[in-house]
């Protein structure tokens, strides 16, 4: 049950992108081809997923027992730079093909908030190492869910007559607003069901 | 006397012409989670000022010793300090505002304004600038967030409250709840932006119609 | 330059549909469930409903003549805009909101992107979902009591189905006809299913977006409708109940936002039926079609990418590949 809850509230309820923010600047920045959109959700799933986990144990392993929860910004931030630097040597090693296709995302992954901010709600929920692995994966879900839908319609922008003083980032903001408009009403579901 | 200008250009250049929300659009993350008050607005700028000028302050004291390879990890490092330091006394002195933050207090770290005005700036200008841009830069943010909190919070309480007071006294309209939500706060900036395009545009369409009329009178 | 000289590419057909021709129709087939909107709750109805149709129109001219594009307000689609946002709206609201609903529906959520057959989410159901958010209390609460024309407290028969889990008992005869609580557009469904029925035998509308629509609805009620049990849920009453026939007819079968193929359209109607059962059964808020649509409408450019149509030759190409298989072993 909490599994599902956490599932459904990353992918839905609390959409990273249209309803807690993180991870904008990618989202509007990398959303104007579906190939482009599908390439960073699947960087965006990896690193979440796996970088949640390691900084976890950080937390656990290390903040913890030494008390150190004061330096947690600087520990995680430092987990997740060099966490993304060491997948990007290990896939330019293993697999260049791979390492060629997702690039230059990789790399741009470590500035997305989305990262760092799945991270630190683990925290502030008490989040274990698994539901931390679990929560990052669903809200990596979440904002792929977002970008590829907003890829589906940005291309479609490209027949239409838009007015100069819209083009690009107002018409982004205005649109990803009625797309959160569309999700609000997923809020509070299945909150008497789950616990 | 080219010095002198060039830093209070350096300070200036940061409220419109490298305005970090509108013209150069980074930072957005914050820009829109904190802009549901003017006061949350402004106290995630002063946060922002402190890190970026302190960041920029010692990238830039520090850029001569620092190998291109590693420069990133470094800023970083140089972000982060700052940041904790913001987190450490928010967290003493303004528990209520640390707590409405949230976690974008520890995600300054990774506001794109910062490290790229590290990258951009301080990495390759002396200390003296790198100071004025970060104040700059910051305090054009920090009017940004004020402008568009108090746009939210106008729109979505029929009132703009500074501690205990608020004005205007009673709303006069009905407030509209949905400002200052998500799909509010995305309409906002958006529209935000067109406006400032728009008057953008005008003002280019004036100056290229006088100087169209400045040839024409040689 | 007077005359003006089109070259477009093949095929060139005449028909005697245009926009304006299409519109009228949807106009026209929404009129008896205006009529009794109208009858049901009184005159302030029919003030919200001018007030949203006038504000949807002066909103297109004026963001039009600001924009210097061609004024198109003749082509009606802002009348129909402002029509449904109205019948989607309680009876008694204070008129501001109309208003505003619809000067965002058709500013927002249509003309910015360029126009008419611009917009990706149904401009209607964006100012309903906006005023909804905006002042929830208005659009929870400002109900007229059918034929009496007082205001109404209390909820509507499906806000308490939400809060009690069960439904006042309502005879067919009841939801028909509308004698209850409700939206301006919810209640007299035989008047909409009229239209909706007019709009079909016209070709105007596919009908396989609300058979989708309310089948989904009906089957996942019947299964899962009843707390504790299942598959003894009222199927019935809740495809009669609340916006479901409304936006099934009308705001999900908008050219603009559903898919091109007629599969694709079955998919959405049948996803924004599972939306709409997920939030009425499970969700904060009592009506989810709204939402069910909206979500939708964000999925069809998906859909329209993955589902894609038999090309002619398609069976041609079939027994080509068959027989290479046959033959190359």
């Amino acid at each position: 049950m909490k599994l599902i809850s956490i599932i459904l509230g990353g992918v839905l309820t609390s959409n990273f992108i249209f309803i807690q923010y993180l991870g904008l600047c990618a989202f509007i920045g990398l959303s104007e081809q579906m190939e482009i959109a599908v390439g960073m959700a699947t960087a965006v799933i990896f690193v979440m997923t796996f970088a949640s986990t390691v900084v976890a144990a950080v937390e656990q392993f290390i903040l913890i027992p030494l008390g150190l929860q004061y330096l947690r910004t600087i520990a995680y931030i430092l987990v997740i730079a060099g966490f993304v630097q060491l997948i990007e040597m290990f896939l330019k090693k293993t697999a260049p093909a791979l390492y060629k296709a997702m690039g230059i995302y990789l790399p741009l992954i470590t500035t997305n908030c989305a990262v760092l901010g799945v991270a630190m709600l683990n925290v502030t929920k008490g989040y274990n190492i698994l539901w931390s692995t679990i929560n990052g994966t669903a809200g990596a879900l979440g904002w792929s869910l977002a970008i590829v839908i907003f890829a589906g319609i940005r291309e479609r922008w490209k027949f239409m007559d838009i007015p100069k003083v819209l083009k690009g980032f107002p018409l982004a903001l205005i649109s990803t607003g009625l797309m959160s408009l569309a999700f609000l009403g997923f809020s509070g579901l299945f909150k008497g069901v789950i616990k | 006397m080219n010095g002198k200008r060039s830093l209070l250009h350096d300070f200036t250049k940061g409220f419109i012409e490298e305005n970090a929300t509108f013209r150069m659009v980074i930072g957005m993350c914050p820009t829109l989670a904190i802009t549901t008050s003017v006061v949350n607005g402004f106290w995630m700028g002063v946060a922002v000022i402190f890190v970026l000028t302190v960041s920029n302050v010692l990238v830039s004291a520090l850029r001569k010793q620092t190998p291109d390879e590693i420069r990133i990890p470094v800023f970083v490092i140089l972000i982060a300090a700052p940041v904790v330091i913001v987190e450490l006394v928010m967290k003493a002195y303004m528990p209520a505002m640390y707590a409405t933050m949230g976690v974008f207090v520890p995600l300054i770290v990774v506001n794109c304004i910062i490290i790229a005005r590290s990258e951009a700036f301080a990495y390759r200008n002396p200390v003296l600038n790198s100071l004025m841009d970060g104040l700059g830069i910051g305090g054009g943010y920090t009017i940004n967030l004020v402008v568009i909190g108090g746009i939210r919070e106008f729109l979505g309480t029929g009132q703009i409250v500074f501690g205990s007071r608020a004005f205007p006294a009673k709303p006069f309209f009905e407030p509209a709840a949905v400002m200052l939500t998500p799909p509010g706060g995305f309409v906002t900036l958006g529209l935000l932006m067109t406006i400032l395009n728009i008057v953008i545009q005008r003002s280019e369409q004036k100056k290229a119609a006088r100087e169209a009329a400045a040839t024409a009178h040689d | 330059m007077g005359e003006k000289l089109l070259i477009t590419s093949s095929p060139h057909l005449k028909g005697p549909n245009s926009v304006r021709g299409i519109m009228l129709e949807v106009i026209f087939s929404l009129v008896p469930a205006s009529i009794a909107a109208v009858v049901l709750f009184g005159f302030h109805a029919l003030l919200v409903l001018l007030a949203s149709v006038a504000s949807a129109v002066a909103s297109e001219a004026i963001f039009q003549k600001a924009v210097k594009r061609e004024v198109t307000v003749g082509d009606f689609s802002a009348v129909i805009t402002g029509m449904l946002l109205a019948l989607s709206l309680p009876p008694g609201v204070p008129l501001f909101v109309p208003v505003i609903g619809s000067a965002f529906a058709i500013m927002i959520a249509k003309q910015i992107f360029g126009g008419l057959g611009t917009n990706f989410v149904n401009p209607a159901l964006a100012g309903r979902a906006f005023v909804m958010a905006a002042w929830t209390m208005h659009m929870t609460a400002d109900w007229i009591s059918p034929f009496a024309f007082d205001a109404a407290s209390g909820a509507t028969p499906l806000g308490l189905l939400k809060e009690t889990g069960q439904a006042p008992g309502l005879s067919i005869a009841d939801l028909l006809i509308g004698n209850r609580l409700g939206s301006m557009g919810e209640t007299c469904i035989a008047a909409l299913l009229l239209g909706g029925a007019y709009l079909i035998v016209r070709g105007i509308i596919d009908w396989r977006i609300p058979a989708g629509f309310l089948g989904i609805l009906f089957v996942g009620t019947w299964i899962f409708g009843k707390s504790g049990a299942y598959f003894q849920g009222d199927g019935l009453t809740a495809i009669l109940l609340g916006g479901a026939v409304l936006g099934g007819f009308f705001m999900a079968t908008d050219y603009v936002t559903s898919p091109v193929t007629a599969k694709g359209r079955l998919y959405m109607g049948m996803g924004a039926g599972f939306v709409t059962l997920l939030i009425r059964l499970w969700g904060s808020y009592p009506e989810g079609v709204t939402y069910g649509i909206l979500l939708m409408n964000l999925a069809t450019p998906l859909i329209d990418r993955f589902v894609v149509p038999k090309y002619y030759g398609y069976m041609h190409d079939v027994a080509l590949r068959k027989k290479a298989r046959a033959g190359g072993r």
